[in-house]
């Protein structure tokens, strides 16, 4: 499921800066991203976790 | 008293972008095609009937105001010619109620669009009609 931000001012319901998943908007999303409303967000990767007692990982 | 209703503060919704505010003029047009059930022994034209249920044949027409600016008219509109995209239009800039009905085409096609029309010392405006596509009136 892809992540975007709010890039204007002009998107229904969102401010811009919000982040939403691409079900919560039942739009466009290829134009809306080419017109500038919205901009995908970069995946992260979950941290590493480590367990502090045997130190492994 | 006989009321009158202006639109003055729309909402106005194209593909999720609220467009109100480039927006002079909006115009709703919900249509069943009229299809005649007129048979032997009627006296008078008939049209439709309770078991009868035709295509719907809805168009919504906008009068923007033309802006070439980031995130404007151009740059929502001109994406979405030759494909199907959703209109929200409503009386008031309010949520949704009984007396602020919201009006959603799904589904409506844009067929043109006029990237440029101007003329000296005017606003260049651009019309788009929306056609086709199932139209839904929220009121809650």
């Amino acid at each position: 499921m892809a992540t975007y931000i709010v890039t204007s001012d002009r998107l229904a319901g969102f401010n811009r800066g919000d982040v939403f998943e691409s079900t919560d908007l039942d739009a466009d999303i290829q134009r809306l991203v080419e017109a500038g409303h919205i901009s995908p967000q970069g995946s992260k990767k979950s941290a590493k976790t480590k367990d502090t007692d045997t130190d492994k990982e | 008293m006989a009321t009158s209703v202006y639109l003055s503060n729309p909402n106005v919704t194209i593909n999720s972008v609220a467009l109100q505010d480039q927006c002079t003029s909006a115009t709703v047009n919900y249509v069943y095609e009229q299809l005649e059930t007129t048979a032997f022994g009627d006296t008078a034209r008939k049209f439709g009937g309770s078991s009868v249920v035709s295509l719907q044949n809805n168009t919504i027409e906008v009068e923007l105001y033309q802006s070439y600016a980031a995130s404007e008219t151009e740059a929502t509109i001109f994406g979405l010619v030759g494909i199907q995209t959703t209109i929200v239009v409503a009386p008031a800039s309010g949520s949704v109620s009984a007396t602020n009905p919201f009006y959603t085409l799904v589904g409506a096609y844009l067929e043109s669009h006029t990237p440029i029309s101007a003329s000296l010392g005017e606003l260049s405006t651009v019309t788009l009609t929306f056609a086709g596509g199932v139209l839904t009136k929220t009121t809650t």
